[in-house]
């Protein structure tokens, strides 16, 4: 196999698309990891966001020929693993997976810290009570670390659209923590 | 009453800081802010078979395509005139021009320059919905170029006036599909395709 380091999105998109299928790992490895921690986030566990982001890739390629801009691939990916995560948490929305969520916490909790990783898991429970537009635009700010900009680029949507959803869910996330403090 | 005060939401979106606050909401400000730094921001990692997985799946689709995908393959045929053919007309009328044109006449705007050519290219695709020009000529702008539908049904033509000297472009079928004119020379992109190369 052919190693073409730097080739964009684009040129790969093209080059599976014209046939050369292997190719299509290339786009895997670059944005595998990149969209794990959305995923885990706005799923409550990283074994539901490996189940998402694996099912988002392969759903991609299906539709590999709908992408109207192939060197914008990430943004038109990362769509489809938003519908993804949105579709598998309204599935499950009456179970609301806690275990899963003090999974993520320990599993990324530093040695020591186990008041960090008590606050951790206790927002992440917070969150996963959210709706997923509310949670999304969260993870997007302040996980992700985008601006309102670029979020409202990503999702399709407006600034005071998101910021509104934004406010309702600090609300929220507060209501929840005094109700577990 | 649980909601956050309006300007310590504005804290949270980092629009002001914790010393921008009037004093009888900086405690609210901190405890905004201790909800914030709980935030896990830690990279995930996922396991390498996610990999492994994505492309056993393709694999298994691009070997055993199904019947439909096969059935609605776009095929293109690409007609093209080539320039050359017109250059008698070319000729004649450049010698009417120099015969009978007065001292100080503009040449025909239909006429092209010598440096220049017009091109039209036409393409044969009954099912797409859209199709492009990218090339050289318009910095490979898949948007810049499109086709119109012509008087025949499935087949799409566009005209462009080109300056002399070599091109390389593609035909772009419904946004996405690349396709090489098979009726001319072409060159690897260097990411594995071809493109086509017109030279005038």
């Amino acid at each position: 196999m052919t190693v073409r380091h730097g080739a964009t999105d684009g040129a790969v998109v093209r080059a599976v698309l014209a046939g050369d299928v292997e190719r299509y790992a290339e786009l895997v490895g670059r944005y595998r990891d990149r969209y794990a921690r959305y995923a885990a986030r706005m799923l409550g566990s990283v074994d539901a966001a490996e189940d998402a982001v694996q099912d988002a890739f392969v759903r991609a390629y299906d539709r590999l020929a709908e992408c109207r801009d192939p060197d914008k691939f990430v943004g038109w990916f990362f769509l489809i693993l938003r519908n993804r995560c949105f579709a598998e948490r309204r599935k499950s929305r009456t179970s609301v997976p806690l275990e899963a969520a003090g999974a993520v916490a320990a599993a990324d909790r530093p040695d020591g810290a186990v008041e960090t990783a008590e606050r951790r898991q206790a927002l992440q429970r917070a969150l996963l009570e959210l709706t997923p537009e509310q949670r999304e635009v969260f993870v997007l700010k302040h996980v992700e670390g985008l601006s309102y900009d670029e979020i409202a680029t990503r999702v399709g949507t407006t600034v005071p659209s998101l910021k509104m959803r934004m406010h309702r869910a600090y609300d929220r996330l507060r209501e929840q923590l005094k109700d577990r403090a | 009453m649980t909601d956050f005060h309006p300007l310590v939401k504005q804290l949270l979106d980092g629009e002001v800081t914790l010393a921008q606050l009037p004093p009888e909401l900086r405690a609210e400000g901190e405890e905004a802010l201790r909800l914030l730094e709980a935030v896990n921001r830690d990279p995930v990692a996922l396991t390498a078979a996610v990999e492994a997985r994505v492309m056993g799946a393709v694999r298994r689709r691009a070997a055993a395509p199904s019947l439909w995908r096969r059935l609605t393959e776009p095929r293109e045929l690409h007609l093209r005139w080539r320039p050359w053919t017109l250059a008698p007309a070319l000729a004649a009328a450049a010698a009417l021009v120099l015969l009978f044109g007065r001292p100080g006449s503009a040449p025909t705007a239909l006429a092209p320059s010598p440096a220049t050519a017009t091109v039209r290219f036409v393409l044969f695709a009954p099912q797409a919905q859209q199709v492009a020009l990218a090339g050289t000529f318009n910095q490979w702008d898949a948007a810049a170029t499109p086709l119109v539908p012509s008087g025949t049904p499935g087949v799409w033509t566009a005209t462009l006036t080109l300056p002399a000297g070599q091109h390389q472009y593609a035909f772009v079928v419904d946004g996405a599909r690349w396709v090489p004119d098979p009726a001319a020379p072409t060159v690897d992109d260097g990411f594995g395709r071809r493109n086509s190369v017109l030279t005038l």
